[in-house]
């Protein structure tokens, strides 16, 4: 009976060791729950376009140079420096005695296959059009490599913080299938498992170069409804959250079980005119028009009432954080009485009907309020606005890159995280290309000369050239930089980061 | 029966073709995915070396063929995003869908059946007031308003049950809940109206005289014939049940293949979205050819009629 009863215990150890998921026995205070309002689509970063990609991938790999959160400026990471040999060749030095999560040291050779690999013209790799402005890498010893690029490329250093690292013997021997859903990389933490749709799960990486994380575990959850993420982090299910909506602000802050924190980010919003008359002629083609524009609506006030303070009144398109900002601009001021004279002298002194395309608030928060408020004092000075809502943001993005929504439409720019002025002078402003609804050979040549040199000084004053000549030239209807919102668990500290990406490794428990 | 079988075949090849072809006209109209799969900054070079990549800048109809001629094989090609089988993906995500219906139906049916015969025999008194006040109320509440509400009072209010996720029984509890009383009304009426009308029928009158007892009047004569409708229509409910099912996952962080779908028609990943199109056309068909059966099984009649 006894003999039965031992065998019995012994089976039963037995089938609870053998049962998956008893492995990792995580508690609630060793781990850290981050929600996402929609899944990766893979685990190899250099194949997506999404930005959830992105901040995931910075918690399982490491980029050669990163942004310091508090300083903004990119500083080293896996490259330890970095200089210029010639106009064309960048030499990068990396860091020694990094391992990848299976053991390999990480060299030179990670380097060169991990960019040879994106550059790949027949591979699908996304982020090709990241880093088409260089043309090889080479080796020169174990912890030295030289990029040649094509021509000079200023934003060489900015791009480094958007390419991880992967590991030259996985991209040889496993290949690009199994990358899908095995990330090796060296950061702070390795994936453990992926339920599509449902749950990421990592675990600490204990042989992190770099200062550990505090928490053993991350439970990524994929929740796509806002409301049912703000239940979860009510109600302690999740810690961290992005995106808040702002009328939701109030009901978090007052729970006493979570907060809310805001922090700039590195997009911009305007409503772009149509000077270029892509989609036919329109009075956007007149200068005086657009400034009667730009000096109808009171924008601080809608940014203090409407939006709750959640913007950064800007004087052109240019976010105040990217490289080449210029803060002795100043923005237009309401001045309703001039912008009737404008109209009147540009021949519409009985007032002129502008359509309007409407975006729906999917990038840009609040957008329909906040249109409301600029269309109404539109209105006013005379500039009778027919309004079109356009629910889908897919087909926003699709019409405006085939120039057919002019004469106005609502437009927001991210960036793609490199914190230049370059980054968006070039995709907006620059006749002929997908986006820019304004064509003018000066600002073109402003914005070529920008990116073909080094010389950081005298890209400065060229891009506050080029800021004057957007400004005084009203290109677009300039509005404000976005604030972003995070909903913040009370069990733990956290700051917002003003790139969006969120670092799960910085988490830590609250101080009383 | 054999030639019952050929037709339910015939039937269910005509229906996927033109699924397949319509949704495969659909996706080119709304757009070209190309635009959605880069990145805002992509410049042009990317997008021609793209659609090259992708196969897109051929023929419409010879995309089609590719396409047709790979699924009869069982091959849906791979999504554009992730770059994973499409058929894999789509299957992987299919159970947790077939659980939260079945379930959703189940409590459909616990909810409206005996609310359904309780109104049927007391009809006209107060317990038939409040069953209709019930289904109008059901019927006019929206699937994602229930939702929140149900995690507002069981998730944050109470605690009792996790707001969102899938995974254990507690999981399942609100969302088949809240597709249950989205499809519960509909039933319910059935059932009164069904057993009203059998009630009122020469068999009942002669079951009666018989002697049967009133109980099993209702449990045997009345409700075998009542159910009749009521399993056709939750057949050809069963496509609305999906859509339903798409709100339901969404508000619950559910896993499921309808999200699935409608995350890739915004995507425009055409290999994904084909395939699952294809394969829930499959499983609502074969669903109608099983009510189809059912209904025989149950109904003499209409097993010697066919």
């Amino acid at each position: 009976m006894v003999r039965a009863a031992t065998l019995g215990f012994v089976l039963l150890v037995m089938v609870g060791l053998a049962l998956p998921g008893a492995a990792p026995a995580q508690t609630k205070d060793d781990t850290i729950v981050y929600a996402l309002q929609s899944d990766i689509d893979t685990w190899d970063p250099p194949g997506s376009v999404l930005r959830e990609a992105i901040i995931l991938g910075y918690q399982v790999f490491d980029h050669l140079a990163v942004r310091d959160l508090k300083t903004r400026k990119v500083g080293p990471n896996l490259a330890i420096s970095w200089k210029t040999i010639d106009d064309t060749t960048w030499e990068v030095k990396l860091r020694q005695g990094v391992k990848f999560h299976d053991g390999t040291p990480f060299t030179s050779k990670d380097v060169k296959a991990t960019f040879d690999r994106v550059l790949d013209p027949v591979k699908k790799m996304i982020a090709r059009g990241n880093h088409a402005k260089i043309k090889s890498v080479e080796i020169v010893d174990d912890y030295t490599v030289r990029f040649k690029t094509d021509g000079p490329y200023p934003l060489f250093v900015e791009r480094l913080t958007a390419q991880v690292m992967e590991s030259e013997k996985v991209i040889r021997e496993k290949g690009d299938e199994w990358m899908q859903e095995h990330p090796v990389g060296t950061g702070p933490y390795k994936l453990v498992s992926w339920n599509r749709k449902q749950e990421h799960l990592l675990v600490r990486n204990d042989d992190y170069w770099g200062p550990k994380p505090y928490y053993k575990y991350v439970r990524v959850r994929i929740i796509p409804e806002q409301a049912t993420q703000i239940a979860e982090l009510l109600s302690g299910g999740v810690d961290i959250m992005k995106a808040v909506p702002p009328d939701q602000m109030d009901v978090i802050n007052k729970s006493g079980a979570a907060r809310t924190a805001t922090s700039p980010i590195l997009r911009t919003a305007f409503l772009q005119l149509d000077q270029a008359a892509r989609s036919g002629p329109n009075p956007f083609t007149d200068k005086r028009v657009r400034i009667a524009a730009n000096l109808a609506a009171d924008q601080d006030a809608i940014i203090k009432h409407v939006l709750n303070g959640l913007g950064d009144r800007v004087a052109t398109a240019v976010n105040p954080m990217a490289f080449g900002w210029d803060p002795a601009l100043k923005p237009y001021k309401q001045d309703v009485a001039r912008a009737k004279k404008l109209l009147a002298e540009a021949g519409y002194p009985n007032g002129v009907d502008i359509l309007f395309n409407e975006a729906p608030p999917t990038v840009e928060p609040g957008t329909q309020q906040t249109n409301d408020a600029i269309v109404a004092e539109m209105t006013k000075v005379g500039l009778r606005v027919k309004r079109n809502y356009i629910g889908d943001n897919t087909v926003v993005v699709a019409r405006a890159k085939e120039g057919k929504l002019g004469p106005m439409f609502n437009w927001s720019w991210g960036y793609y995280s490199v914190f230049d002025a370059d980054a968006i002078l070039y995709d907006i402003f620059k006749c002929g290309e997908f986006y820019a609804y304004y064509c003018n050979k000066e600002l073109d040549d402003l914005i070529i000369s920008g990116r073909s040199t080094l010389d950081q000084k005298k890209r400065t004053e060229v891009y506050a050239k080029a800021q004057k000549l957007l400004f005084d030239e009203a290109a677009y209807l300039y509005k404000w930089g976005l604030r972003g919102v995070w909903g913040i668990s009370n069990r733990v500290d956290y700051s917002a980061p003003p790139d969006e990406v969120d670092r799960m490794f910085l988490v830590t428990p609250r101080k009383k | 029966m054999r030639r019952y079988l050929v037709r339910q075949l015939v039937q269910l090849v005509v229906v996927i073709l033109g699924i397949s072809i319509l949704a495969f006209s659909i996706l080119h109209i709304i757009g070209d995915p190309v635009t959605l799969l880069l990145p805002q900054n992509a410049g042009k070079e990317e997008y021609v070396r793209y659609k090259h990549l992708m196969g897109l800048d051929q023929p419409i109809w010879i995309q089609y063929w590719k396409f047709a001629t790979g699924a009869v094989q069982g091959d849906f090609g791979r999504s554009w995003y992730g770059n994973a089988p499409a058929f894999r993906l789509v299957v992987d995500r299919m159970p947790p869908t077939i659980y939260l219906t079945l379930a959703g139906l189940g409590v459909a049916l616990l909810i409206a059946l005996p609310l359904g015969v309780l109104a049927a025999l007391k009809r006209h008194s107060f317990v038939d007031t409040l069953c209709t006040l019930l289904a109008v109320a059901g019927q006019a509440m929206p699937i994602f308003w229930l939702g929140i509400m149900l995690i507002i009072i069981f998730a944050v209010r109470l605690r009792l049950l996790p707001a969102s996720g899938y995974g254990t029984w507690q999981n399942f509890i609100m969302p088949a809940f809240c597709l249950g009383a989205f499809l519960a009304p509909i039933t319910m009426r059935l059932v009164r109206s069904g057993i009203i009308e059998v009630m009122n029928m020469e068999f009942i009158k002669t079951a009666r005289a018989k002697g049967v007892a009133e109980r099993m009047v209702v449990v045997k004569h009345a409700f075998r014939n009542a159910c009749i409708p009521v399993i056709t229509v939750l057949g050809l409910q069963f496509g609305q049940l999906l859509g339903g099912a798409f709100i339901t996952e969404t508000v619950f962080a559910w896993p499921g293949v309808a999200t699935l779908t409608v995350d890739s028609i915004r995507n425009q990943d055409f290999p994904v979205v084909q395939c699952a199109v294809v394969l829930l056309a499959l499983i609502i068909v074969i669903v109608n050819a099983f009510v189809d059966l059912l209904v025989g099984l149950i109904d003499p009649r209409i097993r010697a009629g066919a």
